[in-house]
């Protein structure tokens, strides 16, 4: 195509000198196509940016996946059930106690044990299917515990084989004698195990325990002790249900007409502690069924309506002014969509599965977040049980049956009221925002609460701003309207430089060095702050009662060089006034001493009753002011020297001083530049990392006071980041708090350059 | 604010005073930060004389004056001062600061025995010296005349004999320890794959490596029995004997004797340490050079990487694509990034490039280094790379907008006149577009390597630590290792000032760093603003 000519009438071919190689002409394709490939790459590359932000952050909100794994027919007469870690070998308790061990994958029998009892019978059957224990009840108020292990093996090929391992110990008596046991529990204290059955008494319910002790010979296994049985909760009129902590230290006794009494373990017995009864305002006060939560502490109600409450220990205020650990309803749970039937707890997390007459809900106990909602098998389930790992869970239903179903929950601990409401932690006084993602124990419950973040944001920002703004503002007014154009070239690159200062130093500076420095001083700069405004102005007025000869001395534009000297002359005085209205102001009787101490920090922490603490928000304000000043500065100055220039002249020659031209004219016009300028610097403040992470103590608290530290996002990101496992829920928290600051300074950010776009046209037109 | 008993003063004059201040205050910030920056850190490699301090209960402490501050708890009217002194001797004193209340010092004399040491271990000393054992047994007394040329020119045998070992214990021995580490996964791999041949070679190299090892330590121990073992036997400020081996010496001055030419030559070698050498006593003593270096190193491949596709994309957004609605909404889109704050773009980069990226390049290319290396990951972790690439992306918005700016500086006519001769739109760009362009693209990318070298927050997070082993470039192949970790100007200053177990010793060196940091910034920053004007000085005359 490049030697051929557009025009038909040339018959000859054209000059040489006018053909276009094509080499040229392939360069300029390849080029253009590059050049587009690579510009439309980036600029979607910066989109991907933020798509890959959310796609990091959607997990949090997405809730639970639960699938019918598989349903495994067992006898019909079996009531108890067990499993190994990775459920490959469940078995089954029958109502005789005779244990049936099946294989998973094709239901197998692999193993089964018959208990040999003499003239005894079972009576009754407790299986904990994580740790493999069942214990028996006998017909004579005894109890038998059978111990299921499994013992892996590894053939030659590596390929591993597990094999059931039955261990039956010798019964234990522990009910009255001759009383057949109804119901029998188990739980490991840290000192004792305690042992617990059920009997009935001529009608009345009676709980009887013993305390197994085993003292660690030095070689094997030591001397189970059994201590004399006692009798428990003998105050119960009723029991319809007992829940035993794992760890035995309480008991909960529910009764059948829906009281709930709780008893602590007091080192011999178990002493009542408190009663009360959950569902006192239902028609029927009845609990249905009662469960308790991972970690002990809370226990989940339900009644026959469906309705659900939560129950927790925490510290309450009594009559006399003690604060104990009582139990109080924290949470009213969803109602469930039919009567509830049981409550079944999982063992690594908050969340429980409540059977509602043939639907199943797995909702998180601490937000309330239903996770999942889903069908019921047809028997009515007889005992569920959670893998430890969470990923999925057992019921043996009345009809015979094994279910299982796998569960695919990443962050079950997670939802909008999570990150962004009040909630109710196990063991707070009440529902509040919290953000502490890690602690010492297992048990504890991160809380990832968005909201203190943000508030410690919007506190540093609001005292950024609040020191910045006035400074950057008059002096981008002056520098555009007053100042000599030869030290405008010189101001303009100073700020750029205090732009460009790395906020690791200013962070620096402000912790190690400023802070210090003015902690004793406090009033003194307080004093040295406020005297600058009214001396200037004072300076203004002053100058402007001179006569005109003297006044001639000033060129327009050279007032700020006469203003330095006078300015220095009064912080230094104020500096140095500030100890005496120290000791007029703010002397406070020293609280260890009782000697009057003239003291700014003491007499705010006695007056205020707030704290004070030497890296505060005042510090954090006035540093973060190097790196806003800049920015609004350099912005404020743009929109300003841009007003058109007939503007300022029409206003001048119609008699208008500078500064009523100024009042008047420039800044009414540059007003959206200077808005957009406030929103740029807002932007920067929000995502300043490093001073806040240096300059302050970095405790998520909300409180409004001058004198106290805060955490912003970009600071808790920057000080928990590196720490967070990749893909956890923390990991993902700090995602979405990365994500709300990206959101935010971009509409920020937007807006502002909307304002300046429109600023533009404006001038455009005048 | 009408305060006119002239008639003639016009209206509102005070509020032009009032504005000025705002000015006043923020050049006054600005000057003052860099004053005091300055200050401090100029002064860390300065050596003052140390006086002998008399205290009030007794004690005497001979130590340089390094702070002066009010004390806790003194009332605000009448201020009382306490001085904080660097004593050194950190292993019979326990701390090498020490405060004391100015009201109870005595007096101060600045004797002219007192003799400074910086130390390998425990810090610095202030001791009087008694006199020099030499390895041979012969003893110098200090009231010898030869006693300072003898101590001088023990001090300057124990540096050699230091030096050497120092190159064999780190940089032989760090060798000899790399190729085993890299022998022994190979060795892993090979003995799991039951390559006999391979496991049997790789032994043996194994062995030869143990056998290096050992001559290695050998030769170290060698060179310590057969150098000087001279030491200086002196007292401290209460009298006690104090004896230094000379190895453990780095530099000896007496701070009193030394004239205004020795302290600047003291002033040089200190600077000179500081640049060039590697950092010793978890970072607060020795040098920086291995956080130049990585921030040298990381800002110049960050614009490596911004230039090239910031300036494509700028050129693509003036030249190529459709001007419209859909365009605008994309440059104020690129033009807001440059205001999403840095830790965003660190999170972006932990999670993106180091995780999703990094981890699938080592599942591609480096699996079987995972599977026989206890899954230590290569690409998977933060490294150089991934902190370039972060800061690449973070500075892209300024690349752009510079180059689109200068891009719309060049004279419409000059672009029509290149057309109008036949050029095609590439040759257009190429000879006319980017030579007018280039300063400000040139000032683009000084201004983003002012920001990529000044920033720590995103490092944080994909690859920068306090303390790297090797330097991201060095001897062995590829030579340049774009995996490694690395140290940084502005996160030596974080670590120094805020994780450094021992504050008072590190506040010097966190100083002097800030003080390089700002130097470093603020020159490419006066450096960009002097090439913009010279551009727009430039473009004044040559519109059409």
């Amino acid at each position: 195509m490049a030697t051929s000519d557009p025009k038909p009438a040339a018959s000859a071919a054209p000059e040489a000198r006018f053909t276009v190689s094509p080499l040229t002409l392939a360069v300029d394709r390849w080029m253009g196509r590059l050049i587009r490939f690579g510009g439309v790459g980036v600029v979607l590359a910066v989109f991907g940016m933020l798509a890959f932000l959310i796609f990091q952050v959607f997990p949090l909100f997405v809730g639970a996946k639960v699938s019918p794994a598989s349903a495994l027919v067992v006898p019909v007469d079996a009531v108890a059930f067990g499993e190994d870690e990775y459920g490959e070998l469940p078995f089954v308790v029958r109502r005789d106690g005779s244990i049936l061990c099946l294989r998973a994958s094709d239901g197998a029998k692999v193993m089964e044990w018959t208990p040999s009892l003499g003239a005894r019978r079972v009576t009754a059957v407790r299986s904990y299917p994580r740790t493999g224990l069942v214990f028996l009840g006998l017909s004579d108020g005894s109890v038998q515990e059978v111990r299921i292990a499994y013992r892996s093996t590894f053939d030659d090929a590596g390929r591993r084989t597990v094999e059931p391992v039955v261990t039956a110990l010798e019964p234990v008596a522990i009910g009255r004698a001759g009383l057949p046991c109804q119901d029998v529990w188990n739980a490991k204290g840290p000192q004792s195990r305690l042992m617990l059955v059920r009997q009935d008494d001529a009608g009345r319910p009676l709980l009887t325990a013993v305390r197994l002790t085993e003292r660690k010979g030095l070689g094997g296994r030591g001397k189970v002790t059994v201590s004399p049985s006692f009798v428990v909760a003998a105050d119960a009129s009723s029991v319809e249900q007992v829940l035993l902590p794992s760890t035995a230290e309480s008991m909960i006794v529910v009764g059948r007409s829906g009281e709930v009494r709780t008893y602590a373990d007091d080192g011999e017995t178990f002493s009542f502690l408190q009663s009360f009864i959950p569902f006192k305002d239902a028609a029927d006060p009845a609990v249905a069924s009662a469960g308790l939560i991972f970690g002990n502490v809370s226990v989940v109600f339900v009644d026959k309506a469906g309705a659900q409450q939560v129950w927790s220990m925490y510290p309450q205020l009594q009559p006399d002014g003690k604060s104990l650990r009582r139990w109080g309803k924290i949470h009213d749970g969803e109602k469930l969509p039919g009567a509830g039937q049981g409550v079944y707890a999982a063992e690594s997390n908050k969340c429980y599965l409540a059977d509602a007459a043939g639907r199943l809900r797995l909702t998180n106990m601490t937000t309330g977040t239903v996770r999942w909602d889903g069908e019921a098998p047809s028997g009515t389930l007889l005992q569920v049980a959670f893998a430890g790992n969470y990923d999925r869970f057992t019921a043996l239903s009345a009809d015979g049956k094994l279910h299982r179903w796998s569960v695919v929950d990443h962050h079950p601990e997670s939802s909008w009221k999570t990150f962004f409401g009040k909630v109710w932690y196990e063991g707070a006084t009440g529902p509040a925002y919290s953000w502490q993602s890690s602690a010492g124990s297992d048990e504890f419950e991160p809380k990832y609460s968005l909201v203190p973040l943000f508030y410690g944001t919007v506190k540093g920002t609001f005292y950024a701003l609040l020191f910045a703004l006035p400074i950057a503002l008059t002096a981008a007014v002056y520098v555009s309207q007053f100042l000599r154009p030869e030290y405008r070239q010189v101001v303009k690159p100073v700020m750029e430089v205090m732009a460009s200062l790395p906020s690791v130093v200013l962070g620096f500076l402000a912790g190690l060095w400023l802070a210090p420095l003015v902690d004793p001083r406090l009033v003194s700069l307080f004093c040295a702050i406020g005297i600058l405004a009214p001396a200037a102005l004072f300076a203004g007025v002053l100058w402007s009662m001179l006569p005109q000869p003297v006044r001639r001395q000033v060129r327009p534009g050279m007032e700020f060089l006469w203003l330095l000297p006078f300015l220095a002359l009064c912080v230094w005085g104020a500096w140095q006034a500030g100890p005496a209205i120290e000791s007029l102001c703010f002397t406070v009787k020293d609280s260890a001493t009782g000697v009057p101490i003239a003291d700014f920090r003491e007499w705010w922490r006695q007056t205020t009753g707030e704290t004070y603490d030497s890296r505060n928000s005042l510090v954090v304000g006035f540093v973060m002011g190097f790196a806003v000043i800049p920015i609004v500065f350099t912005i404020a100055e743009d929109a300003l020297s841009n007003v058109p220039n007939a503007l300022v002249s029409g206003s001048l020659a119609l008699g208008a001083s500078r500064w009523q031209t100024v009042w008047s004219v420039v800044v009414p016009t540059a007003i959206s530049g200077i808005v957009s300028a406030v929103m740029i610097g807002f932007g920067r403040a929000i995502g300043e990392t490093m001073i806040v992470v240096m300059a302050t103590g970095n405790t998520a608290v909300m409180d409004a006071n001058p004198f106290s530290g805060m955490r912003t996002l970009s600071a808790n990101i920057a000080v928990e980041l590196p720490e967070a496992a990749a893909g956890h829920t923390h990991y993902r928290a700090l995602f979405l708090g990365a994500c709300c600051l990206f959101l935010l300074t971009f509409v920020i950010n937007t807006l502002a350059e909307v304002l300046r776009q429109r600023l533009r046209e404006r001038y455009k037109v005048v | 604010m009408s305060a006119s008993s002239d008639s003639s003063t016009p209206r509102g004059e005070a509020w032009v005073w009032f504005s000025g201040l705002g000015l006043i205050i923020g050049l006054g910030m600005v000057v003052g930060l860099l004053a005091l920056v300055l200050m401090n850190g100029a002064t860390v490699f300065w050596a003052p004389p140390v006086p002998v301090a008399q205290v009030d209960d007794g004690r005497v402490l001979i130590g340089q004056l390094a702070q002066r501050r009010i004390r806790a708890g003194s009332p605000a009217d009448q201020p009382r001062f306490e001085r904080q002194y660097q004593v050194g001797l950190r292993e019979l004193n326990g701390n090498s600061y020490l405060w004391v209340d100015e009201a109870k010092i005595k007096g101060e004399t600045f004797p002219a025995d007192i003799l400074g040491l910086e130390r390998v271990e425990n810090g610095p000393a202030f001791v009087r010296p008694q006199s020099l054992r030499k390895s041979d047994g012969e003893v110098i007394p200090v009231t010898d005349p030869a006693f300072e040329a003898a101590f001088q020119a023990e001090v300057a045998a124990a540096a050699a004999v230091r030096e050497k070992l120092v190159e064999i214990t780190r940089h032989r021995i760090g060798d000899v320890n790399a190729a085993m580490d890299k022998a022994r996964v190979a060795l892993r791999r090979a003995e799991d794959l039951k390559l006999a041949d391979e496991v049997a070679a790789l032994q043996k190299e194994i062995a030869g490596l143990d056998g290096r090892f050992a001559a290695l330590q050998d030769e170290a121990k060698q060179v310590v029995a057969g150098g000087a073992v001279a030491s200086l036997v002196s007292q401290d400020a209460a009298g006690r004997e104090v004896v230094v081996p000379l190895t453990q010496v780095i530099r000896a001055w007496f701070p009193n004797r030394l004239g205004t030419w020795g302290r600047v030559k003291l002033f040089g070698s200190r600077l000179g340490e500081f640049i060039f050498d590697e950092p010793r006593e978890a970072n607060t003593e020795g040098g920086l050079m291995p956080a130049i270096f990585g921030t040298l190193v990381m800002t110049v491949f960050m614009s490596l990487l911004v230039t090239p596709f910031g300036v494509i994309t700028a050129i693509y957004l003036r030249e190529y694509a459709q001007q419209g609605a859909g365009l605008r909404i994309v440059r104020i889109s690129v033009n807001n990034l440059a205001g999403v704050p840095s830790i965003v773009f660190g999170v972006f980069g932990l999670g993106f490039f180091v995780y999703v990226l990094g981890g699938s390049i080592d599942q591609l290319l480096f699996a079987d280094q995972l599977k026989y290396n206890n899954n230590t990951p290569v690409f998977g972790t933060g490294g150089l790379l991934w902190c370039s690439l972060t800061l690449a992306l973070m500075t892209l918005p300024v690349v752009i907008v510079a180059t689109e700016e200068a891009l719309a500086a060049v004279p419409r006519g000059m672009r029509e006149a290149s057309l109008a001769t036949g050029a095609s739109k590439w040759q257009t760009i190429r000879d006319i577009l980017l030579p007018a362009s280039a300063p400000g693209i040139l000032t683009g990318v000084i201004l983003a390597m002012a920001r990529g070298a000044g920033e720590v927050a995103p490092l944080m997070l994909v690859g920068v630590v306090k303390l790297a082993p090797t330097l991201p470039f060095d001897g062995t192949a590829p030579f340049l290792h774009m995996d490694r970790k690395f140290m940084h100007l502005g996160f030596h200053v974080y670590d120094l000032g805020f994780q450094s177990p021992d504050s008072d010793a590190a506040r010097p060196m966190v100083f002097a760093t800030t003080l390089l940091l700002i130097v470093l910034v603020v020159c490419l920053n006066l450096g960009a603003i002097w090439i913009r004007n010279r551009l727009r000085a430039r473009f004044k005359g040559a519109s059409f």
